[in-house]
């Protein structure tokens, strides 16, 4: 193939590719052309033919910056809205299809109009926990934490929740707000003692769900790789987000931070939850030194749960 | 899964667009609206971001008018291509009943293609569904670009590379022509159906 036809089937390709949205395939081609102009003396007009493509490759890059800037989550149309709504929800029961509709909202990123639904849903006794944890979720996901903690005091004396639930909304609240670096301790239900911090164990999850995942208290992982192959170990559950959990590896046990690395498989993983012990098996997901507190030098691993 | 209103006869059912990013998934939903116009039963919902991208999701609803004494409704979606939408395309998936898989025939999106069936399959086993059984027909788009010279994958070579083990239906098709978009739905929406009837026993 002659300079030409190559330069030629080099931009046909480019502006095809332009068309098609394919971008960076674009870029490429644009590029591939300016070099072979550039390595071909014989080529005419090279100067005009140079400026030419770079026009175009700015124009492509103009795309790509403006596709970068949009945003992820606009607003939608109350159409669109309602499409989500009731194309999204597939339970019979009007509750809890209300509950998954309100939900499959927020994770479109209709944050307000999601409240709105939970805002009603609260008052329905089925779902009421998970849609107030979503109302959480949605203040956290809009930056309005402290609106969450103020609907959190309103609950509190709106005799809309038993004490229990008003605990574990609580703890839910907590974990978020510590999470966040906010050390706010925040008032117990009513008839409901400081003492009875444990009752919750309500795991922190930033994302939408309408599934409640098994608490679970600890796990025992029996080692099948590395110099501790056949070795037990037992760990506390320090945090839960669905499917994730974390324990806490002492800085001592150097030879277990080595043997549990990031993406190892672990299989036959005894977990203990207070109604359930059962086995599975789990992916460390995040390996990370902690940096400061009264844990500081200890390694939190996070495992993710796979399959049970 | 479909549902299915045993009192009112009424069954309505899913279908899922998926395939990599600009493969046109969204160009065969447009075919469809305009060429299918007696059977489309309402508007057409897209959510577009910057370049013409699904963001979300795009919906049309279709109606197959009776079929073994039910009123067939049909529900067809597509998946936001882009890499960074899995959770969307997992959301979008749930409750599917049959998927027509729109590969891009370029040769530079060999992998793209590759990538997206594996995505598909990781999703369906989310949901405890096996892609070698949900009704699934495979797409092979933009066989026009081959008139332009544009270099394209020979159709062996995407049935080597996507279909060998799966052995699907395939359709050459162009989505922004038309040809092979509906002879596609048509295959896809058959063995959803002949499926569902299996599942849900009516007739």
């Amino acid at each position: 193939m002659d300079i030409k036809t190559q330069l030629k089937s080099l931009l046909q390709e480019a502006e095809i590719y332009r068309s098609q949205g394919l971008l960076d395939e674009s870029k490429n081609r644009y590029n591939d052309a300016v070099e072979l102009i550039q390595k071909n003396a014989q080529i005419k007009n090279k100067q005009n033919l140079l400026e030419n493509i770079q026009k175009k490759i700015n124009l492509v890059n103009n795309i790509l910056s403006n596709i970068g800037k949009a945003s992820t989550s606009p607003q939608l149309s109350s159409q669109v809205q309602n499409v989500i709504k009731n194309k999204f929800s597939f339970s019979d029961d009007q509750d809890s299809a209300s509950l998954e509709g309100a939900i499959a909202l927020a994770k479109f990123g209709q944050f307000e109009s999601a409240l709105k639904e939970f805002n009603e849903l609260v008052k329905k006794k089925s779902v009421q926990i998970i849609a107030a944890k979503n109302i959480i979720r949605c203040y956290n996901a809009l930056n309005l934490i402290d609106e969450a903690v103020v609907q959190y005091e309103k609950w509190l004396s709106s005799g809309l929740f038993p004490s229990e639930h008003l605990e574990k909304i609580r703890f839910f609240l907590e974990n978020i707000l510590e999470r966040k670096g906010n050390k706010k301790i925040l008032p117990h239900a009513p008839n409901v003692k400081e003492s009875q911090d444990s009752i919750g164990n309500e795991s922190y999850d930033s994302r939408f769900e309408d599934e409640e995942f098994l608490d679970i208290s600890s796990i025992t992982i029996s080692l099948d790789k590395g110099p501790l192959k056949g070795k037990l170990v037992e760990f506390d559950v320090s945090f839960q987000s669905a499917n994730i959990i974390s324990v806490i590896i002492p800085e001592k046990d150097k030879k277990l931070i080595e043997n549990l690395v990031i993406g190892a498989t672990l299989n036959n993983i005894q977990f203990y939850s207070p109604i359930a012990i059962f086995k599975g098996n789990g992916v460390i997901s995040a390996k990370t030194r902690i940096q400061s507190g009264p844990k500081k030098g200890n390694y939190r691993m996070d495992i993710k749960v796979v399959s049970t | 899964m479909a549902i299915f209103n045993l009192k009112k006869r009424e069954i309505d059912c899913k279908i899922v667009y998926y395939g990599p990013g600009r493969c046109g998934k969204t160009t065969n939903l447009e075919y469809i609206y305009k060429a299918f116009k007696k059977q489309v039963s309402g508007e057409m919902v897209s959510i577009k971001t910057e370049g013409d991208r699904t963001l979300f999701f795009d919906f049309l609803p279709i109606g197959l008018g009776k079929l073994k004494g039910c009123d067939v409704r049909v529900q067809l979606y597509t998946v936001p291509g882009q890499v960074q939408y899995k959770s969307t395309r997992k959301l979008v998936l749930k409750g599917v009943d049959g998927v027509v898989f729109v590969a891009d025939s370029l040769k530079i999106r060999y992998e793209k293609n590759i990538l997206s069936l594996k995505d598909l399959q990781q999703n369906l086993k989310d949901y405890d569904l096996s892609i070698f059984k949900i009704p699934l027909v495979m797409q092979y788009n933009k066989r026009d670009l081959a008139e332009k010279n544009i270099p394209l994958m020979s159709i062996e070579k995407m049935e080597r590379d996507l279909n060998q083990q799966l052995k699907v239906p395939f359709f050459e098709a162009s989505a922004i022509t038309g040809q092979g978009v509906g002879a596609c739905l048509k295959k896809c929406l058959m063995l959803t159906l002949q499926s569902l009837h299996k599942q849900l026993k009516w007739g």
